[in-house]
């Protein structure tokens, strides 16, 4: 009985504790909330790559010499009858340059060491079937806040979520004007400094065997129907969503209200979106793909990949950023158990007397080694609990601890504009939480472990004689 | 309850060599030693004679390096750690010289911890009234009605020393070893600290093992051992 009270009464005694007792406090809050918010910046990214990626995406090259049909409907009914696949969409990708009859236009041409804006990936879709597919239709009324983190109130991004395409109610469409419209992403928009109803001029290239470079040019003024917010910076920035039959007689040279010529390119990836990517993702690939081939829907210059394929890099340095973190804040834990090991020696230094004491009462050396490792295994659980409970809470509330930090010191901690993030994500697991408690207690057992032995070892005779 | 005569403690030969420099040092050369139920046993002579390790020995704190010691009729350092601990903690009462109480318990919870020692958790709960109460008893009988919840540093010397007897009698031990009990005190607080140990050791018929530089005290003792040089050299009958 005497172990418990008195390791008790000994960590009560010695305020040098309470700072092996905050070590372990620091070092379990820190890790549980710096781990939370890695996990949330994951979960994330990995949401918002999705969203505009789709789980499946199916690459076919529209100039390949094999004879595929240049309709995606053959491919998009072979996707549909599959019941693993949630829906399948046709795209159009080309790349483009953006300018407006603005100086604005002029300065971001030349400016070459701008990394804000490159090309316009203008892209072609079927607004009817995206639904199913992709994150399209959400991306049109995602709401979005403001620098002090306030929601700004959800407006509709575009005038008509169910005709997306649709021009501006206001807009007079007499002749001279263009007549097919864009979708703007959110960052294309304030970069270019437009509105909805703004006119924008996109020029591109498309090759022409008839033409001495084999390529001509190709140009035209679009209205700009609204804007979308994806989530992800680089899509933001970047893509312009137009429907995939007006992109085609862009690209042809037709006018907008003319029909698609026939040998015009109508579709260059199809993206499928699967009921369980989790569970299915690889079986559909490979049976798709080898019906496909059969039925001669694909040939050997298309490929099938899933979206994490894409941006394999961006999750992989994320997801070794976590690790990374996770091992550097595990130091402090170390850190942590060196003081407890710094004060529980001194302590069987200071102690020794008394350790003679307890022998010569009765005590066994077995005795002594569980008195002094219970007083580590107290700093460890007020520690590791106390720094848990701190840790899960400041991960659950860092949005408003974050603004409430910015506010009181005036610093902007988290960009907003940066992470294209409207909050700072945390993600508590509970068994995270468990593993770094657990991890923690080990630690400290470890190191008190070392101290324990050496009271255990004592000899009584010479401890005694210590007066 | 051992009856008068009977042998309580016995050391056969005991041999004590300490490891120094390149050689040894044989501090005690064979001693032989038995105290009865009831008897008290002075033990005498210089400094570095080998007192202290004797009665490190006999108290079973320090191994022999030959010889053997029985305690409550069993060989003590042939048993195994845990049961020569048992041994100290229910057959053996220590008072030393410097008190040696917890600095960190006060005077009820010092005179208990024999029996914290002792019991599990469980059981020192459950017992934990009647401890109590024992506690009080004793300190009461020795003066201290009014000290109970004082810590050590707030205690003079010899109220230390009647706590460190309090908790030498807790478990009721049949033998009570004393290392120069008065060695710290003045004379008058070390004459009422005597006294309580003297009656205890009468009405509880102890075996009383004193280690002791007073020849007045040493004189109360009903035996009188002169140590020197690491060997008995003389046996003495006391008043006492």
């Amino acid at each position: 009985m005497y172990r418990i009270f008195l390791s008790w009464r000994f960590l009560r005694s010695r305020r040098t504790n309470l700072i092996g007792v905050f070590g372990i406090f620091l070092a379990v809050g820190a890790l549980i909330l710096i781990l939370s918010i890695m996990t949330g910046f994951l979960e994330e990214t990995r949401r918002s790559a999705r969203g505009s990626l789709s789980d499946l995406i199916i690459t076919m090259p529209p100039y390949s010499e094999s004879r595929r049909p240049r309709d995606p409907a053959p491919v998009l009914e072979v996707l549909r009858r599959d019941e693993r696949v949630e829906g399948a969409s046709a795209h159009l990708g080309w790349m483009c340059i953006l300018t407006r009859q603005d100086e604005r236009s002029l300065r971001i041409l030349v400016d070459s060491q701008s990394s804000e804006i490159a090309g316009i990936k203008l892209t072609g879709i079927d607004p009817a079937t995206e639904d199913n597919a992709t994150e399209f239709r959400p991306s049109l009324d995602k709401v979005g806040r403001n620098d002090d983190g306030e929601i700004v109130a959800p407006r509709l991004r575009v005038a008509n979520l169910d005709d997306p395409f649709a021009a501006p109610p206001d807009y007079d469409a007499s002749v001279g004007r263009p007549r097919a419209s864009v979708i703007v992403g959110e960052k294309v928009m304030t970069y270019h400094g437009l509105r909805r109803g703004s006119f924008i001029t996109l020029m591109t290239a498309v090759p022409d065997p008839a033409s001495d470079t084999g390529w001509s040019a190709k140009k035209r003024e679009f209205v700009v129907a609204g804007c979308f917010r994806s989530g992800e910076n680089e899509i933001d920035l970047e893509r312009v969503y137009i429907d995939r039959g007006q992109l085609a007689r862009f690209l042809a040279g037709v006018s907008e209200d003319d029909p698609v010529p026939e040998d015009s390119i109508l579709y260059s990836e199809v993206l499928v979106k699967l009921k369980d990517y989790a569970r299915d993702a690889d079986d559909v690939r490979a049976s798709i793909g080898a019906s496909l081939y059969r039925s001669g829907l694909i040939d050997e210059s298309c490929s099938i990949r899933t979206w994490e394929e894409f941006r394999g890099a961006l999750l992989g340095a994320i997801e070794n950023e976590r690790v990374l973190m996770g091992i550097m804040l595990s130091l402090i834990l170390v850190v942590a158990g060196f003081t407890i090991f710094a004060i529980l020696s001194m302590m069987v230094t200071e102690k020794r007397r008394d350790i003679g004491i307890l022998t010569a009462l009765g005590a066994t050396p077995r005795g002594v080694l569980v008195l002094f490792l219970l007083i580590g295994f107290w700093d460890a659980l007020i520690g590791a609990l106390s720094g848990a409970l701190v840790g899960t809470w400041m991960a659950i509330k860092i949005d408003p601890f974050e603004r409430w930090l910015s506010g009181t010191f005036g610093v902007q901690i988290f960009n907003r504009e940066v992470y294209l993030f409207d909050s700072i994500p945390s993600v508590v697991t509970p068994i995270a939480v468990a593993a770094i408690v657990i991890g923690a207690f080990v630690c400290t057992l470890v190191f008190a472990a070392i101290p324990a032995w050496r009271a255990a070892s004592l000899d009584p005779v010479e401890a005694l004689r210590n007066e | 309850m051992s009856e008068r005569g009977d042998i309580v403690l016995s050391a056969r030969g005991v041999v004590k060599r300490f490891r120094s420099g390149d050689g040894e040092l044989e501090i005690l050369h064979g001693i032989d030693l038995d105290l009865r139920a009831g008897e008290r046993l002075a033990l005498m002579g210089p400094s570095g004679a080998g007192k202290s390790t004797l009665l490190h020995v006999l108290g079973l704190l320090e191994r022999p390096t030959h010889g053997t010691v029985d305690l409550d009729g069993r060989d003590a350092w042939s048993l195994s750690t845990q049961e020569r601990a048992h041994l100290r903690n229910h057959h053996i009462g220590f008072v030393f010289q410097f008190y040696h109480l917890l600095p960190e318990l006060d005077a009820v919870e010092n005179v208990m911890l024999p029996a914290m020692i002792a019991q599990s958790r469980g059981d020192f709960r459950e017992d934990r009234h009647a401890h109590i109460a024992k506690a009080l008893e004793l300190l009461s009988n020795f003066g201290l009605a009014h000290r109970l919840h004082h810590r050590p540093a707030q205690l003079s010397g010899g109220e230390r020393q009647r706590v460190a007897l309090a908790r030498a009698l807790f478990l009721d031990p049949p033998l009570l070893i004393a290392d120069e009990p008065t060695g710290n005190l003045d004379r008058d607080t070390g004459e009422l600290v005597l006294e309580l140990l003297f009656r205890a050791q009468q009405e509880r018929n102890l075996s009383l093992l004193l280690v002791t530089h007073d020849e007045r005290l040493a004189e109360r003792c009903g035996r009188v051992l002169r140590l020197e040089a690491g060997r008995i050299v003389g046996a003495l009958p006391g008043r006492g």
